[in-house]
């Protein structure tokens, strides 16, 4: 962050209402866990809670964070309600919004986030000294648009083999993208796609496709791991990858009626495996099951990280799904470490090695 | 299998009623009578059974005409009679994660081994757990029946009371719409009118047990609240509470204390160890009562009977576990001062990211207001984990720590 540039608010989960923080005259910083900092979060969060929310407090209690004029946690789920509580104890004079996330998408949810969103909106209006306004909203959706609509492009070309640097390069602009200002993530994607090549990038090893699905994949790294055991993802359904930056249009959305058009989309598809939809229990998975079979991916990859609940439980079902449609699943668990992404890399090569058996 | 368990339990629990002399203790055994028949009426297969996360509003459901009960129930029946184990093995067969919390998971390994009986609906809450709510939903698709799911706000303000309300009025229509089950208005003010009966004997029995010594005994109110929660709105939750109230007010009144040579008394945390553990027998033979158990107070207002939507919706947003970790942590000094305990004892259930995720919190909070707190790294459920040279060596020096600050603190006092 340079001098002048607008303040940064962290953010954890894909959910929060980053239209409304860069309308504010802010830049959403999401609070990625990585980092080198030592284990301190152990303090305070047990040793069985998801380690996403404990690398994100090691930073905060290790000054691993640029400065921040604020922070919003979504109450997704039992970790972030905990992240929240501890964050206010252990950084009291950060200010901290705690938003409630309904666990399901129906008209009264809508309403009750729209309220929630609207509640927001008054506290940052105190934090900055500004008002936000519906055009600002409508502006900065706009904005974001343009961005996820590019990484759409860029992830297409990854899935091709045509983007230089492949799905590593792709998740380094996803992460630049929720935690710089929106001109100079702009820059960059502009940037990256006009390196795209017209035939497949000759640096792209030869590889299986395959869909990656699960919670949090942050690490560049960890990406380009995957590519190099010959797997290849023809897309993903990832917290911190595919669903982190959705595009929402808000341009004919009149006054009056944009927080509620922003909780819509906050709740709409695609939904992560803590929403539920009750008219169809299970929806998740089966619907993760559909798409693998729409996209010809030879198998799914699901890396999600230890302890998360929502995401843990509901394995189970979506291996039946699979199994069902005749994909085989490989699940990878990881701590929020490049080790254990690392510590993978056999368990990733038998399973390709398993599936080029089978094509 | 679990229907012949509580049809020998009811059989032996009547006739241990019948025999009891004048005086004698029978509180707690009227206590394990209901809940026998509880799960005598849930495993009958002839109830119409609505399996539920554990902050359903169970009154509003006996109304409508449900036997209805939390998940967590089986668990916690399974653990206590020693049959968890082949249990939570056959869900980790299953796929389910061997790191979350085994309440959930015995109630996947009785749903895998038909153990459970189908319900005629599933009622999921978000609240207290996510865990909870995917294994309700997870019921829900095994047993291919219809899921209403219960958002409980994280804030307990009006608008959040008024929101869940109205979640509760849709759970009516779901309940008409999808059982031809409805609300009678008068049944409704009927069962609020039980539960209130049965509140008010909850208060008082929260007044008795906080004179020192307590005039309860070791095992007295344990998982008390949890299971009266599913009698409420009816006699049956009266007879238990009423039952409690008396036989307190009596010990009180003759100075008879629960524990004899009580010396300690400690607060306990969440759950209680659901299979035979040697942990209470120890406290008990070191002389330390458990003065309290953290979720038996009452934390709600009656329920108005003309109005009871936002009644049950205060209830549910009361419990300490809802929302953020700022009125639990109140909560939990509050009774440590109001049952004058020495310490407080937290069996962090492993696999509950919602009680043992805020395990170092809630030390510091009782810590800070003079509260030393022993956390038990244990699982309240699976036995298989369960290392009791480990927990017996760290109660003994905990109550050592306890004893020694005593006379300090009778001196501050």
């Amino acid at each position: 962050m340079t001098a002048g540039s607008p303040p940064l608010v962290g953010f954890t989960c894909r959910h929060t209402p980053l239209a409304m923080l860069h309308a504010a005259g802010m830049t959403p910083f999401r609070l990625l866990p990585l980092t080198q900092a030592p284990d301190r979060a152990g303090a305070w969060l047990h040793d069985n809670l998801c380690p996403h929310v404990k690398r994100v407090l090691d930073r905060a209690l290790d000054g691993d964070l640029p400065p921040l004029a604020g922070v919003v946690l979504m109450a997704s789920c039992d970790a972030m309600r905990r992240l929240a509580d501890a964050w206010g104890t252990a950084r009291p004079d950060d200010r901290v919004a705690v938003l409630d996330l309904p666990m399901v998408d129906n008209p009264r949810s809508v309403a009750w986030l729209t309220a929630e969103l609207e509640r927001f909106r008054t506290e940052l209006e105190r934090w900055t000294g500004r008002t936000v306004t519906d055009a600002a909203i409508r502006s900065a959706a706009a904005d974001l648009a343009t961005l996820a609509t590019r990484l759409d492009e860029l992830a297409a070309a990854a899935a091709a083999g045509t983007l230089p640097g492949g799905w590593g390069a792709l998740q380094a602009a996803r992460n630049l993208t929720v935690t710089a200002p929106l001109d100079e993530s702009g820059r960059h994607l502009q940037q990256l796609a006009g390196s795209i090549t017209r035939g497949k990038d000759p640096d792209c090893p030869a590889s299986l496709p395959v869909l990656l699905v699960g919670n949090l994949l942050p690490d560049p790294t960890a990406l380009s791991l995957l590519e190099a055991c010959g797997a290849r993802p023809l897309a993903d359904d990832l917290c911190t990858g595919a669903r982190q930056l959705v595009a929402v249009t808000l341009d004919d959305v009149p006054d009056g009626q944009v927080t509620l058009r922003l909780a819509e989309a906050l709740l709409a598809p695609p939904h992560c495996a803590r929403t539920l939809c009750p008219g169809e229990p299970g929806r998740w998975a089966r619907e993760l099951a559909t798409r693998a079979r729409a996209s010809n991916a030879a198998g799914v990859i699901a890396h999600v990280a230890k302890f998360c609940d929502p995401y843990l439980a509901r394995l189970p079902a979506l291996r039946l799904e699979l199994r069902e449609a005749g994909l085989p699943l490989l699940v990878l668990e990881g701590d929020c470490t490049s080790g254990s992404v690392g510590q993978h890399r056999t368990r990733i090569e038998a399973f390709v090695e398993m599936l080029a058996e089978g094509t | 299998m679990i229907r012949d368990h509580f049809a020998e339990l009811v059989t032996g629990l009547e006739a241990r009623l019948a025999d009891a002399g004048p005086g004698e203790p029978v509180a707690r055994k009227t206590f394990a009578l209901e809940a026998a028949q509880l799960g005598l009426r849930l495993f009958s297969g002839e109830a119409p059974v609505a399996w539920c996360g554990v902050l359903a509003p169970f009154d509003l459901l006996h109304a409508v005409g449900f036997e209805p009960c939390f998940v967590e129930f089986v668990g916690a029946t399974l653990a206590g009679n020693g049959a968890a184990p082949p249990l939570l093995q056959l869900a980790e067969a299953e796929g389910a994660d061997p790191t979350s919390c085994s309440f959930h998971r015995t109630a996947l390994g009785a749903v895998a081994s038909g153990l459970i009986p189908t319900p005629e609906v599933v009622i999921a809450t978000s609240a207290p757990c996510t865990g909870g709510l995917a294994v309700v939903e997870e019921l829900a698709r095994r047993l291919r029946r219809p899921l209403f799911v219960l958002n409980v706000p994280h804030s307990r303000h009006q608008a959040a009371v008024e929101y869940l309300a109205e979640q509760l009025h849709d759970l009516v229509g779901f309940l008409a719409e999808v059982t031809g089950r409805s609300l009678h208005p008068g049944r409704l003010r009927e069962v609020v009118e039980l539960t209130n009966r049965a509140r008010h004997a909850m208060v008082e029995i929260d007044r008795l047990t906080r004179h020192v010594p307590s005039p309860a005994r070791p095992r007295d109110l344990v998982n008390f609240a949890l299971v009266v929660s599913l009698l409420l709105g009816r006699e049956a939750g009266v007879r238990v509470t009423g039952a409690y109230r008396d036989e307190l007010e009596r010990r009180a009144r003759d100075r008879s204390p629960g524990l004899q040579g009580e010396r300690l008394r400690v607060l306990w945390l969440q759950n209680r160890i659901q299979f035979r553990s040697p942990v209470e027998p120890l406290l008990e033979e070191l002389g330390v009562a458990v003065a309290v158990d953290e979720l038996n107070p009452v934390t709600w207002p009656p329920i108005d009977p003309e109005d009871p939507f936002p009644g049950f919706a205060r209830r549910m947003l009361s419990t300490p576990l809802v929302g953020g970790l700022a009125h639990r942590l109140d909560h939990v000094v509050r009774l440590a001062r109001g049952y004058r305990v020495d310490g407080a004892v937290n069996p962090c259930h492993w696999g509950c990211r919602q009680g043992s995720g805020a395990r170092g919190l809630v030390d510091r909070a009782l810590r800070e207001a003079g509260f030393p707190v022993l956390n038990l790294e244990v699982d309240c459920v699976d036995q298989r984990t369960f290392a009791e040279g480990q927990v017996r060596t760290r109660i003994e020096a905990f109550v050592e720590m306890l004893a020694e600050r005593r006379p300090a603190r009778e001196l501050e006092a």
